[in-house]
């Protein structure tokens, strides 16, 4: 129980309570404020304000009538003090975005989603109430409800780029491997991993070739103490500007190995012309091998690839069918075998790059051994898989069946939310995908990736929209959403976007929402104008009377009389006016001598003739 | 009309209020002038920053209260605060030559949000206007220090919001409630006309939120206050607001926003849409900003020009004398 205070003590201590003892939990931290009320206090009121901000307001004992002593010095009888409790912790992002978005940013991308937010609930519940009276399921508008959501997507995977993170000015070096691009953040991966898995139908025939490029983009995010392909090729190029003979260095060859593992076609090739047998000076001597080298390169750059196009400067054979397809590759690995057999090999000087090149081959034959000594992470021999083995894996039952045998290859400690995510993606269970999310990606990516697990997933649907009275009655969607809000509200500067949120939550959404809205201070005008802007989107007639009122009470007491007068005319508020205005009737009539008084008070009157 | 020019965003890590140019240049190009306010620990400055990078302040200076004015004269940036002082800075940037008039007894107490420059013999003096009901004139007494004059002591009977001087002797002030009031120093320092203005359909009053007074037309002031309301007022039909924008409003083109307008300002670049009979007869085209994070040009009887539009706040922005750009600031 709180303790009373003791009798005053100077400072104003706030006695903490005592807890029974052999509780695990520590003693609750005592603040000490500093309010300058003289002791002793014989009131003290606390109430949260705005977000973090307690209001302390500490009250002496009344003055008596005609107290003595009216020195020069006021003394103040009581006083208000705001503490803040913030600090740390709780912020919309979770583990891995902190780390990467700073506040600002974050701020940008949560003012940015939600417009995209709040356009997806009104096709919502338009659809709904279109449904509701017509009675018949439209099935054409719930066929069509997958493309609004890849427009959300779309929109909000945009916002989360970084483009400024790109270097102004980049000068083309011949002897870079990986290209300068905008910095990727584990928030963007997660989205676009969520939307190829969940949103988008199109993708559905070739999301194989969908994930090997989310691969390629995101792999530098996988782990942060494991190796990984891209970690494997950026010390390798740290180590290019001082070698002389690239094809004696095992890392060269390792890199080789790794790149065209994960399908990073255009780096092998870009690779392999490093090597010394392109030199002007060696080309006569080394002939064959060069010839060799060259043959991996063109046979590299011709592989096919089971999709419809591929972006610029990205190699491959694209074929859009799967007959197409598998023609190709019968082709191409024909090519691949031919050339692993041909007699060219004993005339290739070179031990090394004779062992590394038919490295390559066997790689691009399929070989489980070699692809699995090539890659350092499950997911880029999940990857490898892919491309090499099972070009045809698209149920998600065979993916999770694939990526369970990857990760007993190659176990991993140091999971990022990423892996976890898409464990929980393939194993098709959105609990943990969510779970997972809240975790390492915050409050914001929760509240709005659940459009995208509802898109065309009925039992997701089903999980977020049941209402469940062990927590109150309300579904997980309103309490994910509830949560978000409640994160917003706690920052002076985002609290105006929690009302979107707020009011699409059915049960509480506009409880909470009155409730934030009257908390706002009312010292400042042009604060309460915000706040009344909102009272009249959601049209919260009785809120913003009530807010109007408090407010001019506020101003006729602290002098401000016409401020006053001001908000009871807005609050339509005929009691107290009329009850002003007889006042300064009664002003007017006695004695006051004062012209210009006179002259005030029938300004102010001739402003309240307007009522 | 004007063409549209690329939008740059800045994200900033405090709480932008105010956004003005700066009428010299730093050597990097142009300035700004920002009031910022960090909530997390309630500390309120004013920013120099410059246009190619508005990221990192050049110069801060610390204010005691968040700024509710700002404005530019061109040897002086001038910032009002919340709490009733004024803080005068020189050009030359040097945040230790910094003058302020506290609030107080002798001063405001409580927000100021009318402040202007540009009367006086010299275009210098400053007139303040606060919620309290007080309206100042602030000169320089010739050696580095400012001098307040009270020209009326409202007694809180009204609570100014807007004011801009008309002529070195003349200005306007708008408040809750009150409309729009002329003072004319020449004559006492005493209000000589006022009007209440034009609100729309069905709206009793509002409250005055900003006013500018075109340069070269010093009888037409253009107010832009709550609900939308946008309205010019010609001194020579004292009782007759011409309405530019509103809810509800007959004679006007559809409203361009439906909340608060916090600040309008005389566009210099658009060019007006009817020429030939621009004499004097229309109002020149107005640029205002909302709450409801609309920024747009105005003109009487056209249709609305809207520039920019976000999910968020527009709370205050400014146009460039120098160059037709334009920057607006958002919570």
């Amino acid at each position: 129980m709180p303790g009373v205070p003791t009798d005053g003590g100077a400072v104003g201590t706030v006695v903490p309570f005592s807890r029974e003892p052999g509780d695990a939990v520590a003693a609750p931290p005592v603040r000490t404020i500093r309010h300058g009320v003289a002791p002793p206090v014989s009131r003290v009121y606390v109430s949260f304000s705005s977000g973090n901000l307690l209001q302390v307001a500490c009250l002496g004992p009344p003055i008596p009538e005609g107290g003595g002593g009216r020195g020069a010095q006021e003394v103040a009888v009581g006083r208000v003090v705001e503490v803040n409790l913030g600090g740390g912790g709780s912020g919309p992002g979770g583990a891995d975005v902190e780390e990467e978005i700073d506040e600002a940013e974050m701020r940008r991308i949560q003012y940015g989603s939600v417009p995209a937010f709040a356009l997806l609930q009104s096709r919502k519940n338009a659809l709904a109430d279109a449904a509701a009276m017509s009675r018949v399921p439209s099935v054409s508008e719930h066929a069509e409800w997958w493309q609004y959501v890849l427009e959300y997507s779309k929109t909000i995977g945009s916002l989360l780029g970084n483009p400024d993170s790109l270097p102004a000015f980049m000068i083309d070096d011949p002897k870079t491997i990986l290209k300068d691009r905008e910095k990727p953040t584990s928030l963007k991966a997660s989205w676009e991993l969520l939307e190829i898995f969940f949103v988008d139908k199109q993708l559905k025939s070739w999301l194989p070739e969908r994930f090997v490029d989310w691969l390629a983009d995101y792999d530098s995010l996988l782990t942060k103490t494991e190796n990984t392909v891209y970690r494997t090729l950026t010390n390798f190029q740290k180590k290019l500007i001082n070698l002389q003979i690239v094809e004696d260095d095992p890392d060269y060859w390792n890199g080789l190995a790794a790149a065209l593992s994960v399908g990073w076609l255009d780096i092998v090739v870009n690779m392999l012309r490093f090597h010394g047998s392109y030199q002007l000076d060696q080309m006569d001597n080394r002939e064959t091998e060069n010839g060799l080298v060259e043959a991996v390169a063109v046979l590299v750059s011709t592989m096919p690839r089971m999709r419809p196009d591929l972006p610029t400067g990205k190699l491959g054979h694209c074929c859009k069918t799967r007959p197409d397809f598998i023609k190709a590759l019968e082709k191409w690995r024909g090519q691949v075998n031919k050339l692993e057999c041909s007699a060219f090999w004993i005339q290739c000087g070179h031990q090394k790059t004779r062992d590394g090149l038919k490295n390559l081959l066997h790689i691009m034959l399929g070989n489980i051994k070699n692809l699995t000594a090539a890659t350092s992470h499950w997911l880029e021999l999940f990857a490898s898989h892919f491309l090499y083995i099972r070009p045809f894996t698209v149920g998600f039952e065979g993916m999770n069946h694939l990526a369970q045998k990857c990760i007993q290859l190659k176990p991993s400690t140091d999971n990022s939310g990423l892996t976890g995510l898409l464990g929980g993606i393939l194993s098709e269970n959105p609990e943990v995908v969510l779970a997972e999310c809240t975790k390492s990606f915050g409050p914001w990516m929760v509240t709005h990736a659940m459009e995208l697990l509802t898109a065309d997933n009925d039992y997701a649907d089903m999980m977020l929209h049941e209402e469940r009275p062990n927590i109150g009655g309300i579904s997980l969607e309103e309490l994910h959403r509830l949560v978000y809000a409640q994160v917003l509200c706690s920052h002076s500067l985002t609290w105006q976007i929690a009302p979107t949120y707020l009011s699409s939550c059915l049960n509480q959404g506009l409880g909470l929402l009155e409730i934030l809205l009257l908390k706002q201070p009312i010292q400042d005008n042009r604060l309460v104008l915000k706040t009344l802007e909102i009272c009249r989107l959601y049209e919260l007639g009785n809120v913003s009377t009530n807010i109007m009122k408090i407010g001019g009470i506020y101003h006729w007491k602290h002098g401000r009389k016409g401020t006053g007068v001001y908000w009871f005319q807005q609050a339509h508020d005929k009691v107290r006016l009329d009850r002003i205005a007889l006042q300064l009737f009664e002003n007017i009539g006695k004695s006051v001598t004062d012209d210009s008084f006179k002259v005030l008070i029938s300004t102010l009157l001739y402003a309240l003739s307007f009522v | 009309m004007a063409d549209h020019s690329s939008f740059r965003r800045h994200p900033h890590p405090f709480s932008v209020d105010l956004v003005r140019w700066l009428p010299t240049f730093g050597s990097t190009g142009r300035l700004l002038a920002a009031a910022v306010h960090d909530p997390a620990a309630s500390s309120s400055h004013i920013h120099l920053l410059s246009v190619s990078d508005p990221s990192t302040p050049l110069t801060s200076l610390p204010l005691p209260s968040r700024a509710t004015a700002l404005r530019c004269s061109p040897s002086v940036l001038a910032a009002a605060t919340t709490s009733g002082s004024l803080h005068l800075l020189p050009s030359s940037f040097d945040t230790d030559s910094a003058v302020s008039v506290p609030s107080g007894a002798l001063f405001h107490v409580g927000p100021v949000r009318g402040l202007d420059c540009g009367g006086g013999t010299g275009g210098e003096e400053w007139v303040t206007a606060g919620e309290d009901g007080r309206v100042h004139v602030v000169a320089g007494g010739g050696d580095g220090r400012v001098v307040a004059r009270r020209v009326w002591e409202g007694k809180g009977m009204v609570g100014y919001q807007a004011a801009r001087w008309a002529s070195p002797a003349e200005f306007a002030t708008g408040g809750a409630g009150c409309g729009v009031q002329w003072w004319d120093r020449r004559k006492g320092d005493a209000v000589v006309v006022q009007c209440k203005g034009i609100w729309g359909h069905g709206i009793v009053t509002g409250m005055v939120h900003s006013i500018d007074i075109h340069p070269s037309r010093k009888h037409i002031c253009v107010v832009g206050g709550s609900s939308g309301t946008i309205f010019a007022w010609d001194l020579r039909w004292p009782q007759q607001p011409i309405p530019l924008s509103g809810v509800g409003l007959d004679g006007t083109a559809q409203p361009v926003c439906e909340s608060e307008v916090w600040e309008v300002l005389f566009d210099n670049y658009t060019q007006s849409s009817d020429i030939i009979s621009s004499a004097s007869t229309r109002i020149l085209p107005v640029m205002m900003c909302s709450e409801d994070g609309i920024l747009a040009v105005v003109e009487q009887d056209e249709r609305p020009l809207e520039l920019l539009v976000e999910p968020c706040a527009i709370n205050s922005f400014d146009i460039d004398p120098h160059n037709p750009s334009v920057s607006s600031w958002l919570l």
